[in-house]
Formats: C-alpha cells, sequence, structure tokens
C-alpha cells in the first residue's frame, strides 16, 4: 500500500516518468535488447524535459511581446505556433502525462479503427499525432474530463481523425499519386480540401504548375530557424517601435529598447529550437516503437505519411503553394481583428509545409490559376481558423499563441460543440 | 501564370505500351547493356528506365536497385523517387505480411530517407 501510494503519489504524477514508462513499454514490446530499453527510455525522458526547457523560453519571450503588441496597437497578437501550445500544455498546464498516454491511445485507436473498418489508414507522422493529442487533451479537460475519462475520449476523438483525415483526402491523393497505396498523414487536410475545392471552381486544370519554369528549391528556408528568425525579428521589432521606448522600459532596463526586442525575437527561436529538439528526443523511440507494432497488426494497412511525400509530383506547385498561403495570411492576418478577434501572425514553417502541400492539391484539380486563387483562400483559411479557437484557447490559459494545423483546431470545435450539447441535457 | 517562361513541351513519341512481362525484361536486358561505360546524365537517364521496366514488370528488387542508383547520383524530384516511394510501401507490406520486423523497420526507414531527401531538396539543402 505504501509502495502503491509512492508510486501514485511520486512517479504517476510526473510527466517526465510516465512518458519514459510508455516508451520503455513500447521497446519491451518490440522485444529490444535490456540496454536498448533503458537507453530508449532515458531518451525520452530526457526529451521531455529538454521540451519543457524550450517551452519556458517560448513562453517568456511571448509574454513580453504579447504585452507590448497590446500596449502598441490596442489589439490582442497571438503567434501561431502549435508547438508553443503543446510545449505549455504538457508543462505548466500539467497535462503532460495525460498527453502522454492519449498519444499511446490514439495509436491503439487508429489500429482498431484500420482492423475493423474499410478506412484502412494508419497515420504514421508522430509529430502531427502529438498536436492532436495535445489539442484532444486540452480541449476535453476543458469539457469537465480528467483521468481515465479524459484519456479514452481523447484516444477515440484523436483516433477517429488519425484515421479518417486521410481518408478525406485520399479521392485526391489518389489523383496526385496515381494510385491508391499512399495515404497523406498531416493535420492540415481540411484546408488542402477546402483548397482543393476553391481550385476545381476557379482553375484551369490543363495548365499545370509543371508547365512553367522556376527555380527548383526555396533557398532562403534552408535553414528552418534562420527562415523563423527572419519574420520573427521584424514582426518584434515593429511591435517594440510602434510602443516605443516608454512601454519597453518595463521590461528593457538600461538596455536599449530595439536591441532588447531582437533579442527576445531570438530568444522565440532559440526556445522553439529547443523546444523541438525536445519533441525529436521524445517521439524518437515512441513513435518507431507503436509504427512497428501497427504495421503488424493491420498487414494491409495504408501508410499515411507527412506531407513532404507528395513534394516530388509537384516541386513547383509548393513554392508557388508557399508563395500564395503566404499572401493569403497576410490578408488574413488584417482580415480577423476587423472581425473582432486577434491579430494571427502566421508562421513560416506551417506556410511552407501546409500552403507547399495545398498548392499541390489545388494544382491537381485546377491548374496554376487554381493554385493562385485557391492558395490565396487557404492562407486566409488557416489564419482566420485558428483566430475562431482562440478564445477558447485563451480561456483554458494559452495568451500570446494560437494553433496552426487546422484538423487540430477542428479537433477543438468538434469538443466545443459536444460541451454545448451536453450543457442542453 | 503570365510572368513564367513556359517549358517547350517536348513531343511525346505515340509507341504502343509494353505489357508483356516478357517484352518488358527483354527491353530492360538491352538497356542493362547500354549501361556499361556511360556516367553522368547519360547513366542516370538508362538507370531510371531500367527502373520503370522492372517496377512494371514487378521486379520490385531490381527497379530499387537502380532507382536508388539513379538518385544517389542525380537527386531530382521525378518518376524515381515517385516510383521508389510506392515500392518501398509495397516490399514494407510484403515484409509485414511475413511478419518480418526487421524488413517491415528497413523499409519505413528508407521511406522516411526519401521523404527528408524531398524537403531538403526542396530547400535547397540536397
Amino acid at each position: 500500500m505504501i509502495v502503491l501510494n509512492f508510486i501514485i503519489k511520486n512517479i504517476l504524477t510526473q510527466a517526465a516518468v510516465v512518458v519514459g514508462l510508455i516508451a520503455c513499454l513500447g521497446l519491451l514490446l518490440q522485444k529490444k535488447s535490456i540496454g536498448e530499453v533503458v537507453s530508449g527510455t532515458m531518451k525520452t525522458i530526457l526529451g521531455f524535459l529538454v521540451l519543457s526547457a524550450g517551452s519556458s523560453v517560448i513562453q517568456a519571450s511571448l509574454a513580453i511581446f504579447g504585452d507590448l503588441f497590446n500596449k502598441a496597437f490596442g489589439l490582442t497578437g497571438l503567434v501561431a505556433s502549435i508547438e508553443g501550445i503543446n510545449g505549455q500544455a504538457m508543462t505548466d498546464l500539467g497535462l503532460g502525462s495525460e498527453i502522454a498516454i492519449t498519444l499511446a491511445g490514439i495509436f491503439v485507436v487508429n489500429i482498431i479503427l484500420a482492423r475493423l473498418t474499410k478506412f484502412k489508414y494508419i497515420f504514421l507522422t508522430g509529430q502531427a499525432l502529438l498536436w492532436e493529442s495535445t489539442l484532444c487533451v486540452v480541449f476535453a479537460y476543458f469539457c469537465g474530463l480528467r483521468g481515465v475519462p479524459l484519456i479514452i475520449v481523447g484516444s477515440i476523438v484523436g483516433g477517429a481523425f488519425a484515421t479518417l483525415m486521410p481518408a478525406f483526402a485520399q479521392p485526391v491523393m489518389r489523383q496526385i499519386t496515381g494510385s491508391d497505396d499512399i495515404a497523406l498523414g498531416h493535420f492540415c487536410t481540411i484546408g488542402y480540401m477546402f483548397t482543393a475545392l476553391i481550385s476545381k471552381l476557379t482553375g484551369d486544370k490543363s495548365k499545370s504548375t509543371e508547365d512553367i519554369e522556376l527555380p527548383q528549391s526555396l533557398s532562403f528556408l534552408q535553414d528552418t530557424y534562420l527562415s523563423v528568425m527572419v519574420v520573427m525579428v521584424p514582426f518584434y521589432l515593429i511591435v517594440a517601435i510602434a510602443a516605443g521606448p516608454a512601454k519597453c522600459a518595463e521590461y528593457c532596463g538600461d538596455t536599449n529598447y530595439i536591441v532588447y526586442m531582437f533579442l527576445q525575437a531570438l530568444q522565440f527561436v532559440t526556445g522553439l529550437y529547443v523546444l523541438m529538439a525536445g519533441v525529436r528526443l521524445l517521439l524518437a523511440e515512441l513513435v518507431p516503437a507503436f509504427q512497428g507494432i501497427s504495421m503488424k497488426l493491420v498487414p494491409d494497412s495504408k501508410p499515411a505519411l507527412d506531407c513532404p511525400v507528395l513534394f516530388p509530383y509537384a516541386p513547383n506547385a509548393v513554392i508557388l503553394g508557399f508563395i500564395f498561403t503566404t499572401i493569403g495570411s497576410i490578408i488574413g492576418m488584417f482580415i480577423t481583428p476587423l472581425m473582432g478577434l486577434p491579430m494571427i501572425l502566421p508562421g513560416v514553417m506551417s506556410n511552407f509545409f501546409a500552403g507547399g502541400t495545398a498548392g499541390i492539391f489545388a494544382n491537381q484539380v485546377g491548374g496554376r490559376r487554381g493554385v493562385a486563387i485557391g492558395c490565396i483562400a487557404h492562407g486566409i483559411f488557416i489564419i482566420i481558423i485558428p483566430a475562431l479557437l482562440s478564445p477558447m484557447l485563451g480561456q483554458i490559459g494559452f495568451v500570446n499563441m494560437t494553433c496552426t494545423d487546422v484538423d487540430t483546431v477542428f479537433t477543438g470545435f468538434f469538443f466545443m460543440i459536444i460541451k454545448s450539447i451536453m450543457s442542453i441535457f | 501564370m503570365f510572368f513564367f517562361k513556359k517549358k517547350e513541351k517536348k513531343e511525346k513519341k505515340e509507341t504502343a505500351p509494353i505489357v508483356n512481362r516478357d517484352e518488358l525484361l527483354a527491353k530492360a536486358e538491352e538497356k542493362l547493356a547500354q549501361l556499361d561505360g556511360k556516367e553522368g546524365q547519360d547513366r542516370v537517364a538508362i538507370l531510371n528506365e531500367l527502373g520503370s521496366l522492372y517496377t512494371q514488370a514487378e521486379e520490385t528488387d531490381k527497379a530499387i536497385l537502380y532507382y536508388e542508383e539513379s538518385l544517389s547520383l542525380n537527386k531530382q524530384h521525378g518518376k524515381a523517387s515517385t516510383d521508389l516511394m510506392k515500392l518501398y510501401n509495397k516490399k514494407r507490406q510484403e515484409a509485414a505480411l511475413a511478419k518480418d520486423d526487421e524488413k517491415v523497420k528497413e523499409y519505413m526507414e528508407k521511406v522516411q530517407g526519401l521523404m527528408q531527401m524531398s524537403k531538403d531538396m526542396i530547400r535547397g539543402n540536397a
């Protein structure tokens, strides 16, 4: 009894330890050696702690940014960062254990649905599943669920999204890849299908993006964190200049306010770098374990893979999709305050991956014109949708940031609808 | 799109599609003989043709071999990488049905490697 109490109070309440135990289970199920089990478990625990450290740095930087943004413009400014949402949920909100267990639960539900239904899709993109698990747990918690019911409901909803989102995209995926063997595992699918719809209605399929000559790469994206810096530094400096030295003095003290905010922008990038290093370490043992198990249990499954699987089919569409999505997201950034919602500052990496993939979808059904119009619409869509969720995120405790991947936002909407229905009874 | 130069579309030669497996393999043998001494883009072009012929003939291992060599010489988005992804998936599925965990892991890692290459190429890191 004393031992059990010790385990419950000191081990199961520690998210880092719970995460390590899940990795340990996965490694044991794969019949790994003792050495591999121990090292994999320790690396996973370390990953969680690194993630926590990165999250603290991001939140500290965004707290200053958010306050000065409000003082400068009289508006709420939110940075679109699903990574930041995940970091804060796992640490400050104390939901790390639930998120980790729900992640495992999502794998299990995905496997069950793939075995029992005609939707034979196994979602293999580990990071995306972590974001989905985060939103499922956060909103299940917001709906009043706790403990085992929270984990079960979160796993069922997340597992359903993991199985059905690839199915939703598959009609267009079949056209792009020319086969039914591979599916898309990226939680921006609702955005892609919205883009395809706009493109189909406005485009001309006969004129493909691949018929024109474009540079074959976006070299300014060579380094992820340099790219984020290129976007965040101007945002922070504009806020500093607009707020003025008097309002910044509270934070910068004797340091010049422009220099201070420049360094705060770099702090944000640093926090993101550290957080993502933690996420990669965390998932490095968890995901292969469950992928291996799922492939064994559903051998006739269709793997739902990360969006770069589509890049070789239409590389020009990726570049144009990114450009037009960015244009659309800048337009969206100015629309949301007019709707009484916070201003959402777009994420460059989200615009690249989601925008690029949207470009491929748009090109398939609507050619170059479809890419231009569809992806501008996509850019506006991926700003407005997270903005609509931001009041609820604010109530939960997420200040200064909102989500990016729209399917995870719709997960939040789903829970809000269920909560509304339940409140009637 | 108004601002970009259009690629000159190469006229597609109309040839009867080869559907007979023996014909495909015979054609592949001819191409193999041409491979000797070839370097650079000429070699890559023949490797891609070999990969395509063996894919159609359902000689998955040989198709993978030639496509992998092609991409190691010349990383490029196109049929080699898209076909290779499907071939890796096919091998992964066969391994899963045969309950060969090591092979499942091997081909899943190859799939991840292809996707990383794809990301790197778009970013200009390849």
